[in-house]
């Protein structure tokens, strides 16, 4: 692969033109900048829909096709569904018994709107999303990077209210565009230049002199303790300028130069293996070439038609969707488990691919750098609780890992919630007690450098984890 | 005058008397202890002269404190605060009597406080009871110095009212400049309130680089949303006649109609139908599917229908309207409506619902109207009723340009019939026989927001001297004031840099007018200071009170009228000011005053946290009620002291079916006369109040003790100590206790006697009411035990016993802090011990105007602290 060495020039040109750039503006934001050189820390969450087979303790197929692991928390025993991850295992976390208090009574089929966020998004009647856990990082790690975020998915765009097609939320709740298209994605990434944002950075830096102007001529006419409060006014018209002279660096500086050869741009769903492994390769090159260090991608909608429905032919099976409704056919949770498995092999392989690959600019592997999670906020039967959750990496941000983290109480076997075995019980009573996922995502930001002790409404960290 | 006083004063007296000579055990009602404590008012018998003292540099009277103040202290408040025993780390006998440069001046302020309310000494020494005249010269003394402490302090202040506008004021600000009755500030970030509870306090205002980038967004897009650019766009319309629905769905052969006159009509009664008035035929309809004509003319009054939908009360029209609807713009919903019956009792209103079902459980459906439009036309006179929705802002299905056909990408538009009707054989029905639907919808073309902003003029061909106008004109009214040539200079030359990169004059100048909107003196209230002397503080000028002014009672910039009043110079003149102030109370806008300050004075923003009122018709009377009810009181300029008790209520139907309270029909609220007997008048036993300070099952004395002293009293109590041990709910002795007597079990330790023996005994005063607001007299098999004693061991007999002492002994206290919130608010910025000599002064004022709400208003902006720097 020539795209590396073409990564280690664009970096080499960064710093020979780091002088060429040194216009008074970019010295404050290269000042502004602390962690500018140190190793970046990434986050990338990968959601399914629909959840996983977990069959009941007493169906024959609980001993290899129910999802969680058996075992205690360092000794556990990986079943057929997660077997994929084995080399992995001292790489990755599994965690039971958490999931969003809000939503534990939402049918599963709303499911994928609030997996990153925890908000109380309902089943019907007005709709109110919040941030999601990605976007709080991208606001702390968005100015390192061209891009704060990369939002994927496999159906593109935001989906409907209750019906996502993406993962990503704003601070004001609202859905963030997912990306589906891989040639789109990797011209965001490798290609586009926009002649637009030029001048209308051109204009915002004219705008910004003449408020400065305007701005020195009131405070001249202020008392002293007057223009103490305007000054805050004042700094923030600078931070402005500094993070638009950030942009203009990133308008000035080339593009980094990717290899295509290896990359299949044109894939589709329907050709599900090649194009579930362009779109992680694409959140690598992102991730490799410090484009962006925050990431999420939805593997399609949660019930119904969609591209992601054809995910499942990789493994010779029909529409994903069914699978996790014909659990009691013949076969049926085997058939949801080798999908599921599926899922986690190419998860795995694009943990293994960050593993193999040293920190560019940094220490250790991309992947020790890196806390990448892959979940969906449904357990069996589109029940919204003890959420499947695998992280994986992160070593350098202080995770531990080789791990099956068992939370809450109640539920030990990960039966389908509450002995709840059709698709009729997502009402039912819950008997088993879960811990709010939220902790984990406080926990998540706090190694990722943001200061927080809260998230959707919850205070505190996960203890173990 | 003064005859006029002492004969008002007769006439209390003798009503005292009168009393006094009933029957002893026969307590005074709530309106006899409003007189009653008038009279004990400090703030009506001192002859103060105004607060600063005009011979100059005021100094310490040393001499009057030794010869009769220090005996008395020496002799009932030593054995307590002295050297043998030092009781809340007080020593008075080592007070420093000199307040104007001694250091003790919070701890006399202390002391002041807790003899001018009677809570020291305590009533169960009577050793140490202090005679009245000498509680009075201390009191008196104290007063003075304080006042004159206050006064040498004034001119090094703390705080300034120089401040940004608030997220709700900009909001305003924004509307009111650009004429756009939107929500457009809610990409802000929410505002932190004050220790006083205000959102427009000075010190909380902060700035930050996302919030200024969030201005300049808000900013250009409400300009564009205000300006029009090219032809006017061909509006999408759909028009949905009853008549034609009728010939629709009665055109097939097995068509379900049934007959008006039939008896089995009163099953079909009920339930949405069409009907024809003529023939008597029904049928069922809750709506259908309606394309876009494109031929369509909108705004016309068609014949009248024989057919006519009936909307009984709750159900709704439901329109699918598919995927036609444009992304932006107005839609205009016009409907022509009348009432079957016109009891008066009863009353219907419309409210619109917009949805839409992509796929299974991916639904969502919201209110989109901003509030129901009530139904008024007679059968004789049918009405139209139009609502404007902005479609950029509401819910869409995002599915709606798909080209395949699943999820699904309709849109549906419901019509809902919001009403109190009864049943019977002739129930109050909504009749409607046209509806019209058409998006964008311009009422003229451009439109006069457009027009207001691109002004007529003959020079528009030449841009130099056209944008100038432009500019000249928004400036004046975006910094409210008048602009220098000099000024517009700069944002000419940055619309000549921007014109190249345009293809129209008008784009380019929404660039330059969103940067207007992002200067300070938009997003900031100011306050000149002359070159040469920046630390003296002065009068404000005209243009620096019309701001103030309309910030104050509108929360947003002047109009045009005042600004060109304040422009010429005049606003400060008295008679011209009374006037504006008349005029802007009587304009809707000073709404905005009621709202704002009661929701911040009050902290109602808790009513938003609880989870325990599941009726959002209930929570959002409740939320509503202390609004109306100051508004009342402050468009009859009545007393003040109605917020701690009143004789009659400002309720809705639905308010007063919570309060029992028979004969209130309709949504709007309405002042009330109650009886005793309802347990309600005043805002402390509004359901909001009470519900808000619950723990969201029960009530919560510990959380309405300090609401009471916080929000009306004035009087804080200071932060929970860290450590402060939790009830134990575990144990078993403590599970069993009543509330009332787990309190006192928690009041009882000694690390927490001390604050809660001065917050329990209020909040146990408010036992009567449960966590809705729900008045009881038990709670479960136990009967309510409301009563309590205070600090000052003085007795409340649950709520009326509070509202008693209240009126009878706190008046002074309560009328202090209203002037106190009041004037807060007006200035924007917390008030301090340095603005004390100024608000004791205005209470002066505000007592003997009777305590009247509406002159507390013009007291305050005409006194000196509001036209201070």
């Amino acid at each position: 692969m020539n795209h590396k060495s073409a990564l280690l020039s664009r970096r080499t040109f960064l710093r020979g033109t780091g002088v060429a750039l040194a216009l008074p503006w970019f010295e404050t934001f290269a000042a502004g900048s602390p962690a500018a050189d140190e190793t970046p820390k990434r986050f990338v969450s990968v959601y399914h829909p629909d959840g996983v087979g977990l069959p009941l303790k007493a169906d024959p197929a609980w001993k290899d096709w129910s999802w969680f692991p058996r075992g205690g928390e360092k000794d556990f025993e990986l079943t057929k569904v997660l077997d994929v991850l084995e080399p992995l295992r001292s790489d990755i976390t599994i965690y039971s018994g958490l999931s969003h208090p809000a939503v534990r009574k939402v049918h599963g089929h709303s499911n994928a709107d609030q997996y990153l966020t925890g908000a109380a998004t309902g089943g019907h009647g007005a709709y109110k999303n919040s941030i999601s856990l990605d976007q709080v990082y991208a606001e702390h790690a968005g100015e390192f990077t061209r891009h704060s975020s990369l939002v994927m998915s496999t159906n593109g765009g935001v989906g409907g209210p209750r019906g996502a097609q993406t993962q990503s939320f704003n601070r004001e709740g609202r859905p963030i565009p997912a990306q589906n298209k891989p040639k789109q994605i990797f011209d965001l990434l490798f290609v586009t230049s926009s002649k637009d944002a030029a001048a209308r950075l051109a204009r915002s830096k004219s705008a910004l002199d003449l408020l400065i102007a305007n701005t020195r001529s009131l405070e001249r006419q202020l008392s002293r303790h007057d223009q103490a409060t305007l000054k805050q006014y004042l700094d923030a018209v600078r931070d402005t300028e500094v993070k638009l002279a950030k942009a203009q660096k990133w308008i000035d500086t080339p593009i980094p130069e990717v290899d295509t050869q290896h990359l299949h741009l044109d894939a589709e769903p329907k050709e599900a293996r090649l194009y579930f492994q362009t779109m992680y390769e694409l959140i690598y090159l992102a991730f490799l070439s410090d484009s962006t260090r925050v990431a999420t991608f939805q593997l399609g909608r949660e019930n119904g038609e969609g591209p992601h429905d054809l995910l499942s032919m990789a493994v010779g099976l029909g529409g994903a969707h069914g699978l996790t409704h014909s659990v009691k056919n013949p076969k049926g949770w085997e058939n949801l488990g080798t999908y599921n498995r599926y899922q986690a092999e190419e998860f795995g392989r694009f943990a293994q691919r960050l593993k193999d690959t040293p920190e560019p600019t940094g220490k250790g592997n991309m992947l020790d750098n890196t806390f990448a999670m892959h979940g969906s906020a449904s357990s069996s039967f589109h029940l919204s609780r003890n959420y499947p959750i695998i992280s994986a990496g992160g070593k350098n941000l202080g995770f531990t890992n080789g791990r099956y983290l068992k939370f809450g109480k109640g539920n030990e076997d990960n039966q389908a919630g509450a002995g709840i075995v059709t698709d009729a019980g997502w009402r039912g009573k819950m008997e088993a007690e879960e811990l709010p996922l939220a902790q984990l995502f406080v926990t998540v930001l706090q190694r990722l450098g943001v200061e927080t002790d809260t998230f959707a409404g919850q205070t505190g960290t996960l203890s173990r984890v | 005058m003064k005859t006029l006083t002492i004969t008002i004063l007769l006439v209390i007296s003798s009503a005292r008397t009168m009393l006094a000579a009933n029957d002893p055990e026969t307590p005074l009602t709530l309106e006899q202890a409003k007189e009653v404590g008038r009279l004990k008012s400090r703030f009506l018998k001192e002859a103060r002269a105004a607060t600063a003292d005009p011979r100059g540099v005021p100094e310490a009277s040393i001499a009057y404190f030794q010869e009769s103040v220090a005996p008395v202290l020496t002799r009932s408040c030593l054995a307590c605060h002295g050297p043998q025993k030092s009781e809340g780390r007080l020593r008075v006998d080592k007070l420093n009597p000199d307040l104007l440069t001694g250091s003790d001046v919070a701890r006399w302020r202390e002391v002041y406080n807790v003899l001018s309310n009677s809570e020291m000494p305590p009533e169960d020494e009577p050793d140490y009871a202090l005679a009245d005249a000498d509680r009075g010269s201390i009191v008196d003394w104290l007063s003075g110095e304080l006042n004159k402490a206050s006064v040498i302090r004034r001119n090094n202040k703390e705080h300034s009212s120089f401040r940004r506008l608030t997220k709700y004021e900009y909001n305003y600000a924004l509307q009111d400049l650009l004429g756009l009755p939107y929500a457009l500030a809610n990409k802000l970030p929410p505002e932190s309130a004050s220790e006083d509870g205000f959102k427009n306090s000075s010190e909380l205002l902060q700035m930050s680089a996302m919030q200024f980038e969030t201005y300049r967004e808000i900013g250009l897009k409400a300009l564009k949303r205000a300006t029009v650019s090219g032809e006017r766009p061909e509006a999408v319309t759909y028009i949905v006649s009853m008549q034609e629905e009728m010939n629709k769905a009665t055109s097939g052969k097995n068509a379900k109609t049934f007959d008006k006159n039939d008896k089995s009509y009163r099953n079909n009664r009920n339930r949405q139908h069409l009907l024809n008035r003529e023939t008597g035929k029904g049928f069922h309809f809750s709506g259908g599917k309606s394309m876009p004509q494109p031929e369509a003319v909108t705004g016309q009054t068609p014949a009248a229908s024989p057919v006519v939908l009936v909307l009984p009360r709750s159900n709704e029209l439901k329109l699918n309207l598919d995927r036609f609807l444009p992304d932006e713009g107005i839609m205009r919903v016009r409907i022509r409506a009348w009432r079957s019956t016109m009891n008066p009792d009863e009353y219907a209103s419309l409210r619109l619902v917009f949805s839409a079902h992509t796929s299974n459980n991916a639904n969502f459906s919201q209110v989109i109207s901003d509030r129901d439009i009530p139904v008024t036309a007679s059968t004789e006179a049918p009405q139209f009723i139009d609502f404007d929705i902005p479609l950029g802002d509401i819910q869409r299905n995002p599915f709606r340009k798909l080209t395949t056909t699943f999820p699904r990408r309709d849109e549906f538009l419901h019509i809902h019939n919001v009403s109190n009707a009864g049943g019977g054989e002739e129930p109050l029905q909504v009749l409607i026989d046209h509806i019209e639907i058409s998006a964008p919808f311009y009422e003229q073309w451009p439109p006069k927001t457009h027009t207001a902003i691109f002004i007529e003029s003959d020079n528009r061909s030449e841009e130099e001297i056209y944008g100038r106008e432009v500019l000249t004109r928004f400036l004046r009214r975006v910094w409210r004031r008048p602009v220098t040539s000099g000024e517009v200079d700069q944002f000419m030359a940055l619309f000549v840099e921007y014109r190249p990169g345009f293809s129209n004059f008008e784009e380019a100048m929404l660039e330059v007018l969103a940067t207007a909107l992002a200067t300070p003196e938009f997003l900031y209230l100011t306050q000149r200071v002359a070159a040469n002397s920046p630390e003296t503080p002065g009068t404000i000028s005209d243009l620096e009170l019309a701001s103030r002014l309309s910030i104050f009672l509108w929360s947003s910039i002047p109009d045009d009228e005042l600004l060109e009043i304040a422009e010429q110079g005049k606003l400060s003149e008295p008679e011209t000011l009374r006037a504006q102030i008349g005029r802007m109370l009587s304009d809707p806008r000073s709404k905005r005053f009621s709202q704002n300050f009661v929701q911040q004075w009050l902290g109602m923003d808790g009513l938003d946290s609880v989870t325990h009122i599941t009726d959002s018709s209930l929570q959002e009377a409740m939320q509503a009620e202390p609004i109306a009810f100051f508004d009342e009181v402050l468009r009859h300029n009545g007393s003040s002291m109605d917020f701690i008790h009143s004789d009659y209520a400002v309720v809705n139907e639905r308010l007063a079916a919570h309060y029992r309270i028979p004969g209130v029909h309709g949504p709007h609220f309405r002042r009330v006369p109650i009886e005793p007997q309802a347990n309600r008048g005043g805002l402390l036993t509004g359901a909001a109040v009470l519900a808000m300070n619950s723990d969201g099952k029960d009530s919560h004395p510990l959380k309405r003790g300090v609401w009471m002293l916080e929000r009306i009293l004035h009087d804080p109590p200071p932060p929970p100590p860290p450590n402060v041990p939790e009830v134990d709910l575990t144990d078993p002795d403590i599970l069993k206790m009543t509330l009332k007597e787990r309190i006192a079990d928690h009041r009882n330790k000694p690390a927490c006697v001390s604050c809660h023996s001065r917050i329990d005994p209020w909040g146990i005063a408010f036992e009567n009411y449960d966590a809705l607001g729900t008045y009881r007299i038990r709670i479960g098999n136990t009967p309510v035990d409301a009563t309590s004693e205070l600090f000052n061991r003085q007795t409340l007999e649950g709520m009326d016993g509070l509202k008693r002492y209240l009126l009878t002994d706190r008046q002074d206290q309560f009328a202090r802090a209203m002037v106190h919130k009041m004037t807060a608010f007006a200035l924007g910025r917390p008030l301090t011990f340095a603005d004390r000599a100024d608000i004791d002064s205005l209470t002066a004022q505000f007592r003997k105007k009777d305590d009247r709400l509406g002159d507390l208003v013009h007291l305050i902006i005409g006194s000196d602290i509001f036209n201070s720097k």
